[in-house]
């Protein structure tokens, strides 16, 4: 009996652990990965010294290298020596070192320009396309799921139609931005339409959910009540829901839900949590 | 003088003190049942990874685009009990967003700032995509990376790109179509690259047929652990049942079964087999008063019944403590 009670706080213990455990056995998997990444870290920064300096390396950089250099050799041999810790941080003392040579070399040896990327005309054109065309594959099978495809079947081929255009348009560079415009435009009215012919389908789950959560909140709205809370602020939170319970009668379910949304703000200035249970 | 007639068991629990010792080593049998117990501790074991899960991305992919821009994609498990979830996003320049909740169903989101109200309606899983143009900057030619990310997440980095610096350990590498892909644990990291057309022979090899192999190992470990659990309980039991048949042995060995006594004597009557049977199942033996509750006789018929079936040499009749012990005969003739 001693043995099973022993056996079993060992599965709870097993249990509890065994998820870190195998985290951390995935991690040690290959430690030759940082052996791989610092040695190619280590040639690109001997380009970039070359390029850059060629035989006037300054001594700041010279150094740091130097100490990078000797990590990359020390993680080698920490590999070979089965020690992981050590490569571990023989790993991240070459990384850095690097890391700080090249901010050294990008702000000195150049006119320091800092892009921010979200600047739509710091964006290259081609992954702007390939982003919409994976947007548009997304949006695809999501209609695909729901049996949509055939409704927006036009849409989904001129917007692809349309990709094809704007790639060909950038291979010979000429001007996008108008197809891009109009494809920006015709993936918005796919989605919209999209949305709209879902939540038909949607419209029962969403009913069950709203008939319970209307229910919760009715009997937490008399109880707001009888607390004395803002009367006006109840008064306003019933209609809304009466209003939420006609559209939901009449099967307008997104109209419901941005009704819903007022009432949430409604819910929240009264101080009633709005979570079913 | 001390008697010398003292039970064993109180001789043992009795301290110099006087102090009374009770033994405890099977309270533990007693009051917990163990195959209870290591069931619900298997369960309790098995749920404790979903629940510290709960409400945190199951997954998070990221994909650098050659311009910057990052490509967001994650899967997170959410109380299905809210009518809305709020997603911290990793920046506020977003485009391109996609949220799906349950049975592909597409939810609306509103993102503000770095935000993203998601109306959930009793989805338990969403996953969500995403465009965003914060997570990279970049300073003359370095590109620099930077998340601070509550899960491990993986990283596919844009091709011809070279690492020249990072804050973190990764867990894994693998090269698809020509591009890393880093996974890397959670916490702050920074990576900074470099784009190289000639210089890099890229050194990394595949290392796709790396598996994962956590999830196996996860099963793996339930799987001996129920079996383990399974063997021990049935050896358990099977330990049990020898006991008992152990005791039905020294019990019921110095008599005969009930089907042979039958054999034996197949012309007794069926009040009379009654009679027997209980008798066989009370341990062999029973008072004649027992008899008489048991069958709500008057004590005049079940001394008859007791007589006839010690005629018949089925049970012999014991004097103790004044009143009549019934006991089955241990050998028997056949009745002819």
């Amino acid at each position: 009996m001693k043995k099973l009670a022993l056996f079993a706080i060992f599965v709870l213990i097993f249990g509890t652990m065994s998820p870190s455990l195998v985290n951390h056995a995935y991690g040690q998997n290959d430690p030759s990965i940082l052996l791989r990444i610092a040695i190619q870290a280590d040639k690109q920064i001997v380009n970039q010294l070359n390029k850059n300096y060629e035989n006037e390396i300054p001594n700041n950089i010279n150094n740091l290298y130097e100490k990078g250099h000797t990590a990359v050799k020390s993680l080698e041999r920490s590999l070979s020596d089965d020690d992981i810790e050590k490569a571990k941080q023989d790993f991240l003392l070459a990384m850095n070192s690097f890391m700080q040579i090249s901010r050294i070399i990008s702000q000195s040896t150049e006119k320091v320009v800092v892009v921010t990327i979200s600047e739509k005309s710091n964006r290259n054109m081609s992954n702007e396309l390939d982003r919409l065309e994976k947007y548009v594959k997304t949006l695809e099978s999501i209609s695909k799921k729901h049996n949509e495809i055939e409704q927006s079947k036009d849409e989904f081929t001129k917007a692809y139609s349309l990709i094809k255009e704007i790639r060909n348009q950038i291979t010979v560079s000429e001007n996008t931005s108008k197809n891009i415009t109009e494809l920006k435009s015709l993936v918005n009215s796919i989605k919209s339409e999209l949305r709209n012919s879902i939540a038909e389908k949607q419209s029962n789950a969403i009913k069950d959910f709203f008939e319970k959560f209307l229910v919760q909140i009715d009997q937490k709205l008399l109880e707001a009540k009888d607390l004395g809370r803002d009367e006006i602020e109840i008064d306003k939170a019933n209609e809304l829901i009466l209003e939420i319970r006609e559209l939901l009668s009449k099967n307008q379910i997104n109209s419901a839900k941005a009704v819903y949304s007022e009432l949430k703000i409604v819910l929240k200035n009264i101080g009633i949590s709005v979570k079913i249970t | 003088m001390i008697s010398l007639i003292e039970p064993t068991q109180l001789k043992n629990s009795l301290g110099d003190d006087g102090i009374l010792f009770v033994r405890n080593d099977c309270i533990f049998d007693t009051m917990v049942k163990t195959p209870l117990l290591v069931a619900s501790m298997i369960i309790v074991a098995a749920l404790l990874p979903i629940q510290s899960s709960f409400s945190s991305p199951r997954d998070l992919d990221l994909i650098i685009y050659s311009d910057g821009t990052t490509h967001v994609s994650t899967e997170i498990d959410i109380d299905p009990f809210l009518t809305d979830y709020e997603l911290n996003l990793f920046g506020s320049s977003i485009d391109n967003l996609v949220v799906v909740g349950d049975n592909g169903f597409l939810l609306d989101a509103d993102v503000i700032d770095n935000t993203a109200l998601i109306q959930t309606f009793g989805s338990s899983v969403i996953t969500i995509e995403y465009d965003i143009h914060d997570l990279v900057s970049k300073q003359g030619r370095l590109w620099t990376f930077s998340l601070d990310s509550g899960t491990d997440f993986t990283l596919l980095l844009p091709k011809n790109s070279a690492i020249v610096g990072m804050t973190n350990l990764p867990i894994n590498m693998e090269l698809i179509n020509e591009q890393n892909q880093l996974t890397l644990s959670s916490g702050s990291t920074e990576i900074d690259y470099f784009f190289s057309t000639n210089t890099i022979v890229n050194p990394i090899e595949n290392t796709q047929n790396e598996k994962d192999y956590s999830l196996y190992v996860i099963i793996g470990g339930i799987i001996i652990i129920i079996l383990a659990s399974i063997i021990i309980i049935i050896r358990n039991k099977q330990k049990n049942v020898k006991v008992i048949n152990e005791v039905i042995k020294i019990q019921k060995n110095d008599v005969l079964d009930l089907e042979t006594i039958f054999k034996l004597k197949p012309d007794l009557r069926e009040d009379d087999k009654e009679l027997v049977k209980f008798i066989f199942n009370n341990n062999g033996q029973a008072l004649e008063s027992e008899l008489r509750k048991k069958f709500l006789q008057p004590r005049t018929t079940m001394w008859r019944a007791v007589k006839r079936l010690e005629r018949e040499g089925v049970i012999e009749i014991e004097k103790k403590d004044l009143q009549n012990l019934v006991k089955l005969c241990k050998t028997m003739e056949e009745n002819n």
